[in-house]
């Protein structure tokens, strides 16, 4: 997404821009948007061995009014491209997108020469903000990813890395 | 129910359910044509998951098919790379060693059980209940736990190879499996029949409803539950006995009412029969080795085409494999159960209320991913 | 064993049997005759080829074949299309099974021209069909007459293109 600044809204409120990203990462709700095998995992992540619902971020709303997240998990086909696009742009402000798994980062095991039907990586079309590598990645990655948004949101880590700067993780752009 | 529907043509609107919905599991959309609340015409859409498997294993060889199969199905992803490498195995003459077989057939099962498991949990979601779902999620990690033991992924597992197995099973594993079989044929009584095949508002809302028989499920080729809820006693486990399933005694249930009970109940037993299974196939484990011997490191099969069938947790799930010499198949069709199964939903939900269609859609057991290939 | 033999039986009468015999010299220069099936039943070897009986058939037998197995006690597993490119020529093998302690696979291979493929619709008699015609003419661009709706199932609605021809370009 770029290194630029980009200002949340056009009044700054300050200290109070802080509490409200504050509220925004603690409560983020994903999307229901399992497209394949990822959202298995999205799903184990929500039950209760992982347990998403200590981030704030166990409910699932089926209606994109509703969320805040949309976490495409699973590949992105060109028949279902539109559908994706349209659901985001009726997502109301602020949102943000994670990418989850291979396919929705780059097309993962499915961009091959005679490729005709999938559309490699959500970032094609989505403005994407962070993209969990794995297939699928497990749990507790997209618990690394969700933490990783919320670092983005609101600058601070909610606790620091075991091994801070050498440890790997999920990327945000 | 199904009720006679007379309607107008212009009293009737159109209702899209998905491509995006929390109860398709998976993209799909049907087009369905209602008149209130009664389904006057459903016509699933598909192609939404639609990832060129069979296009790609032309451009690859053999091995690198490997991959693919567990990622069509990936709840029972063990059963399609069995299915994949017995094709292959069948096709070039390799014969797998006795341990290897036992060790599939076990790891087989304990997939199917975490597939009927998550079924379970997203079946009753669908029909209104939340809580089931986190005891099937409970009881399904410690499955996952177990095959990360020895596949070393949690979901889409490529263990098997050409002749044998990636690597063997540790004690561990064998321990740890008595234990989860002993700890879900304990909780089976309370958390899963008490609490949900007892429920009388589960009963009410499946009994009746759906009606599949085996007249319709041979007209559209269905297979697996749903043909052993229609009361037919079709297996091809049993049926045209493939690997180590022949030393096994397990039973196939099966039941005559042809609803949506009927195959819930199918599949709350075909996970006793699971662990039936493996139970003995951990008795009977023969050592040895579990790679054979002489597997030649590229894959010629003689040319021809071939068949293979397999019992997925699903239905069959066939393999035609057309090989001509080249470095990978020349055709690999895959048969997959649920596009059979689904084909079938238009004509069972003429008349039918949409909860109950969307009940009927859950006893399917769908997983768009396997439809689309 | 019974029900593979009365099977064949019944397909040999729909499937008249047809046979090329070529010569060649074998290296003592004697002439030695192969036939080769081009049209008829055979039975194969399950344990290898994965069906009991194999059908060489072409497009006028594949109605009669539907119907016959319906009244059988067959049912369609599935429908593929393959493309041989170097024969010029597309072939459609329907693969049929039973339900029954009988276990009997039959595999009915059809062989039509590449260019504007057809071959008869059996969505009629075996209504599972219908989604598997559908996906085979997705992909080879096959016509089934007869069938009610060829409209893409696994493509995107507006797909002109059939992928897996062997000299598809995407």
């Amino acid at each position: 997404m770029g290194t630029e600044k980009i200002p949340s809204s056009i009044v700054q409120f300050g200290v109070l821009d802080q509490v409200l990203n504050l509220a925004r990462a603690n409560s983020l709700w994903p999307m229901t948007f399992g497209l394949a095998c990822c959202a298995i995992e999205m799903m184990s992540a929500g039950g209760s061995r992982f347990d998403l619902a200590r981030f704030g971020a166990e409910v699932f709303r089926p209606s994109p009014r509703q969320c805040d997240v949309m976490i495409v998990a699973g590949t992105i086909t060109h028949k279902m491209a539109p559908a994706v696009k349209t659901l985001y742009d009726q997502m109301s402000e602020p949102k943000w997108v994670i990418a989850m798994g291979n396919c929705a980062i780059s097309g993962g095991p499915f961009k091959f020469e005679g490729n005709y039907s999938v559309v490699e990586g959500a970032d094609q079309f989505l403005p994407v903000d962070v993209y969990i590598p794995g297939c699928p990645p497990r749990p507790e990655a997209l618990i690394e990813g969700l933490l990783t948004l919320e670092e983005k949101i609101t600058g601070k880590r909610r606790w620091p890395r075991r091994d801070a700067g050498k440890q790997g993780g999920a990327v945000h752009g | 129910m199904t009720v006679p529907i007379r309607y107008r043509e212009d009293e009737t609107f159109v209702l899209n359910l998905g491509p995006q919905h929390p109860a398709t599991h998976g993209v799909l959309r049907v087009k369905l044509t209602m008149d209130g609340e009664y389904i006057v015409k459903a016509e699933p859409v598909l192609g939404y998951i639609h990832r060129m498997h069979e296009k790609m294993a032309e451009s690859g060889s053999f091995g690198q098919f490997l991959p693919n199969t567990p990622r069509m199905d990936y709840l029972g992803a063990l059963s399609y790379n069995h299915g994949y490498v017995m094709a292959v195995e069948q096709a070039a003459g390799i014969e797998v060693p006795e341990r290897a077989e036992y060790i599939r057939v076990i790891t087989v099962e304990l997939n199917r059980l975490s597939s009927h498991l998550l079924w379970f949990g997203a079946f009753v979601l669908d029909l209104g209940g939340f809580t089931p779902l986190l005891y099937a999620f409970d009881d399904r990690e410690k499955v996952l736990d177990l095959l990360e033991m020895v596949t070393g992924s949690r979901l889409t597992y490529c263990y098997f190879r050409f002749g044998g197995l990636y690597n063997d099973i540790e004690d561990d594993f064998v321990t740890g499996c008595r234990e989860f079989i002993a700890r879900l044929r304990s909780r089976m009584p309370t958390h899963y029949r008490d609490l949900v095949t007892g429920n009388i508002i589960l009963q009410k809302r499946l009994k009746d409803i759906g009606i599949i028989d085996a007249d319709m499920c041979a007209r559209y080729g269905a297979t697996g539950p749903v043909l052993r809820g229609a009361g037919v006693e079709y297996d091809v486990r049993k049926n045209h006995p493939y690997s180590a399933y022949p030393e096994f005694d397990f039973d196939i249930p099966y039941f005559p009412q042809c609803d949506s009970w009927a195959r819930y109940l199918v599949r709350m037993e075909e996970m006793e029969q699971s662990m039936r299974i493996i139970e003995q196939a951990l008795d009977k484990l023969p050592d040895g080795p579990v790679n054979a011997a002489k597997v030649p490191k590229i894959i010629k099969p003689d040319d021809g085409t071939y068949y293979t069938a397999v019992e997925a947790a699903r239905g069959t799930f066939g393999i035609r494999m057309v090989c001509d010499g080249g470095k990978g198949p020349y055709r690999l069709k895959l048969r997959s159960p649920t596009f059979s199964n689904l084909s079938l939903f238009g004509e069972v939900a003429e008349g039918m209320l949409l909860a109950d269609a969307l009940a009927v859609m859950g006893s399917l057991d769908l997983v768009i991913p396997e439809i689309d290939r | 064993m019974a029900r593979i033999e009365s099977t064949e039986q019944l397909l040999a009468q729909i499937v008249a049997r047809e046979v090329t015999v070529s010569e060649t010299k074998d290296k003592e220069g004697e002439v030695k005759k192969t036939e080769t099936l081009v049209q008829g039943v055979s039975t194969v070897d399950y344990a290898k080829a994965g069906v009991n009986l194999d059908v060489l058939a072409s497009t006028e037998h594949v109605v009669p074949i539907a119907e016959a197995m319906a009244e059988n006690g067959f049912f369609v597993e599935a429908v593929t299309g393959v493309d041989w490119i170097k024969d010029d020529q597309m072939e459609v093998i329907y693969d049929y099974n039973r339900m029954d302690k009988e276990p009997c696979r039959v595999a009915v291979r059809v062989r039509i021209a590449r260019s504007a493929p057809a071959i008869p619709t059996i969505s009629s008699i075996h209504p599972g069909a219908n989604w598997h015609e559908r996906e085979t003419h997705d992909f080879f661009g096959i016509k089934f007459q007869g069938h009610p709706d060829l409209s893409p199932i696994l493509l995107p609605e507006d797909a002109d293109f059939h992928p897996l021809l062997k000299d598809f370009k995407p």
